[in-house]
């Protein structure tokens, strides 16, 4: 491995999961680093809260797998999922996914027409044609473009293919990992890692203490180069090199910098080169996550439920409960209803009891009488919840995946990446990415 | 216990760039409830554990009753007598050709199996020593009569260039830093000695087929490093060891293990669960029967190396 000749530390821009991740690797090599949080605490987007009552609130939904906690030492703090499973929820009626689905005649011939039209397609460009050509008119314009257009706030035409490409696992496969889940009794993980292969041998777990003690349990192995409220206002670049970065106002010369920064903000940080050019256009979508404490269970069919009509408010609804009975206090339930905004727009201007108002209401449609077993709310709010692949920038994002096009600077996570990875993801890719960083870059 | 983790680099090609290929449990002692993770090195295919548990986490998970510390007759009865013939066989025809007063050092030698074959049906000039790192494995050697050394080979200061020939059967495996222990078995052969190892192969059917949580290969936690053909050689090129041959040979062990960590990891019923182990002769007979053929080819479930240290060294 090699290291920084100049034993200057790279600085690492971010406390949440890729720049821990990246700082755990630098430390297993010995190569000096300082992690910068401009927060109070670690964790960014993995953080999560417990309440007087006993109800856990994270970010949105977050997956871990046995596999992710037996990499960071904490498989024993891990308990599996108890169930999971995802339904749509498609004019009154709920349909299992994916067998309820193809388990109606239209979707089935639709699915089957699309498969056999993909034989032929030339390759998608925008996620319309993309859904279209893998799942039939009807399943992509019913159900597929609704969803991505409610995640990601863009017209189905503006977001490009890659967006679907994803987090596609063939039927087949699916099929195979779903009897194994049923014969092992385990929430076996589908299509929530794209870097590393899913197996019947990885399954969802999740920490006791919710899922920012993930972060929490790397934190500890690199707690004395992290500084909190430190925040990197500046990176200078020479020569296409990153040299020096300025941290509440000082200077501090670095051999690199690994940031976790969103891409948008990276080109406002930079200064002495152009090569960041046109990441300001990138986007990200905002979300509101509206926790629902019920007394009893929630009424949802399963753990997700999908909402594409464009009608409710919500597009996701997760009873977390259902999945993860510890985190919720006994006798009562909690639904996550997913909301994507725009920071500004008129659900991210709604005050707290607005937006449980307009979810309970708009469930009550769903699930009648369910507004009188709700006994609280918590919203949390996430400004920069995930990146929106549109097709006007996709070139440029896809540069972006191989280099940041300035030595010395390397960029990581989901939002530095600007891809849609998951936690799993997150750390193999940032260990990998990191170790190529040290031989080539420095 | 709470086990600590330590992360670990690559054994032969020092590098850290790995894949995740398995995750499992101590299947077979149940010595904790922790989960571990077996890697491979994107390079050089070198198997191993990472992140591993830190050398008191390592002691942990081997307990008093490790088959290693007794494997004795009353306990295994058929198969302890019909292993005895087939290992006392394999032990002479690595040891033909030794001088009269030959120096043989058994490496990992647990409670003295192989030594005790050795000295029955070896020549009485050999001179026969071994050596484990655990004492609960010198205290078995004693049920059987035997005195061996305890503690690592490294600090127990052996003579230098005085061994004729090194076994390390079903150890190297279990070694934190197998280039270490190679460097140093490496001077205390003599010029033309020969070391053999015995380990697990990655290159076989039996890893393909359940390599990816239950191959009773990976015994959770206690192998740290797995290896196949090439990496064996190259580690061992590297410590000062040329490879005679490295090849592959029967063994029904990993077959037997992994079937039987599969079916009771994947809730399967008791009764069969009971009747696929080590002391099942049935069992034994047929996973034989299935490495047999693959042994034959190639694709044997452990490998058989033997490695000379040089005369020019």
């Amino acid at each position: 491995m090699i290291k920084p000749t100049n034993e200057l530390p790279i600085a690492i821009l971010g406390g949440g999961i890729a720049g821990l991740t990246a700082a755990l690797h630098l430390k297993n090599h010995s190569v000096p680093f300082v992690l910068f949080e401009s927060s109070d605490a670690v964790a960014g987007l993995m953080k999560s809260e417990r309440d007087e009552e006993g109800f856990t609130y994270d970010c949105g939904v977050h997956f871990l797998t046995n596999r992710l906690a037996a990499a960071i030492g904490m498989s024993r703090d891990c308990q599996p999922m108890a169930r999971y499973g995802e339904t749509v929820h498609l004019r009154g009626r709920c349909y299992a996914y994916p067998l309820g689905l193809l388990a109606s005649p239209k979707y089935l011939s639709s699915a089957l027409i699309g498969k056999s039209k993909s034989l032929f397609a030339s390759t998608a460009s925008t996620a319309r044609e993309y859904y279209s050509s893998q799942y039939g008119s009807r399943l992509s314009e019913e159900i597929a473009i609704p969803l991505t257009e409610a995640w990601s706030g863009a017209n189905g035409d503006e977001v490009a293919a890659a967006v679907g490409q994803k987090f596609s696992t063939g039927l087949g496969r699916m099929m195979m990992l779903r009897t194994a889940a049923k014969m092992t009794n385990r929430v076996i993980g589908i299509g929530y890692a794209s870097t590393i292969v899913e197996s019947t041998n990885s399954w969802h777990v999740y920490p006791q203490g919710g899922i920012s003690s993930v972060c929490h349990r790397i934190a500890e192995k690199v707690e004395e180069n992290v500084r909190l409220n430190c925040n990197v206002e500046q990176i200078d670049v020479e020569n296409e090199r990153v040299q020096s970065i300025i941290v509440n106002g000082k200077p501090l010369p670095v051999a690199g910098v690994i940031s976790t920064a969103p891409v948008h903000v990276l080109p406002k940080l930079v200064r002495g080169t152009n090569a960041l050019a046109g990441l300001e256009k990138f986007e990200y979508r905002a979300m509101i996550f509206v926790n629902l404490k019920l007394n009893g269970p929630s009424g949802l069919t399963d753990v997700v439920t999908w909402v594409p009509e464009r009608d409710y408010p919500f597009f996701r609804l997760s009873d977390i409960g259902m999945g993860l009975p510890w985190l919720v206090p006994n006798g009562k339930s909690q639904v996550t209803c997913d909301i994507g905004c725009k920071v500004g727009d008129s659900h991210w201007n709604m005050n707290d009891s607005e937006l449980t108002k307009l979810c309970i209401d708009s469930l009550e449609r769903m699930i009648p009488g369910i507004g009188k077993r709700a006994c609280g709310s918590r919203v949390v709010r996430v400004p920069l919840a995930y990146p929106i692949f549109k097709v006007e920038y996709e070139s440029k994002r896809k540069s972006w995946e191989q280099t940041t096009g300035v030595d010395g600077l390397l960029s990581v996570g989901r939002n530095g990446e600007f891809a849609h990875l998951l936690m799993e993801d997150v750390f193999w890719r940032t260990r990998w990415k990191v170790s190529e960083f040290l031989k080539n870059s420095l | 216990m709470r086990i600590h983790f330590e992360h670990v680099l690559c054994t032969v090609c020092r590098a850290d760039d790995c894949l995740p290929i398995a995750v499992g449990e101590d299947f077979e002692y149940r010595t904790s409830d922790e989960e571990f993770m077996a890697v491979q090195c994107r390079r050089c295919r070198m198997v191993y554990l990472n992140p591993r548990p830190d050398a008191q986490g390592i002691e942990h998970s081997y307990p008093a009753n490790y088959h290693a510390f007794q494997f004795n007759e009353s306990d295994f009865g058929l198969v302890y007598r019909v292993r005895q013939r087939l290992e006392a066989r394999r032990l002479l025809r690595w040891c033909r050709g030794l001088p009269e007063h030959a120096k043989i050092l058994d490496i990992g030698c647990g409670d003295g199996f192989h030594l005790e074959l050795l000295q029955r049906f070896g020549k009485p000039t050999w001179s026969i020593e071994g050596i484990d790192s655990d004492p609960r494995a010198a205290e078995g050697a004693k049920r059987r009569g035997i005195q061996i050394k305890q503690g690592s080979v490294e600090e127990v200061g052996f003579e230098q260039k005085s061994f004729d020939l090194i076994f390390m059967i079903m150890t190297i495996e279990h070694v934190s830093d197998p280039l270490a222990m190679l460097q140093c078995v490496s001077t205390l052969l003599k010029p033309g000695g020969r070391l053999i190892i015995v380990t697990d192969n990655t290159d076989s059917p039996d890893f393909r087929i359940f390599g990816n949580r239950h191959w009773g290969g990976y015994h959770f936690p206690r192998h740290l490093y797995l290896f196949n053909r090439q990496n064996l050689g190259e580690l061992c090129q590297r410590a000062g060891l040329a490879t005679v041959s490295v090849r592959t040979a029967l063994s029904p062990v990993n077959w037997t293990y992994s079937l039987r960590n599969w079916i009771q990891d994947w809730k399967g019923p008791n009764w069969i669960v009971k009747r696929i182990s080590l002391e099942s002769p049935i069992a034994l007979t047929i996973f034989t029967l299935v490495d047999l053929p693959l042994s034959l080819i190639g694709l044997g479930a452990i490998l058989h190396g033997e490695f000379v240290k040089e005369k020019s060294e």
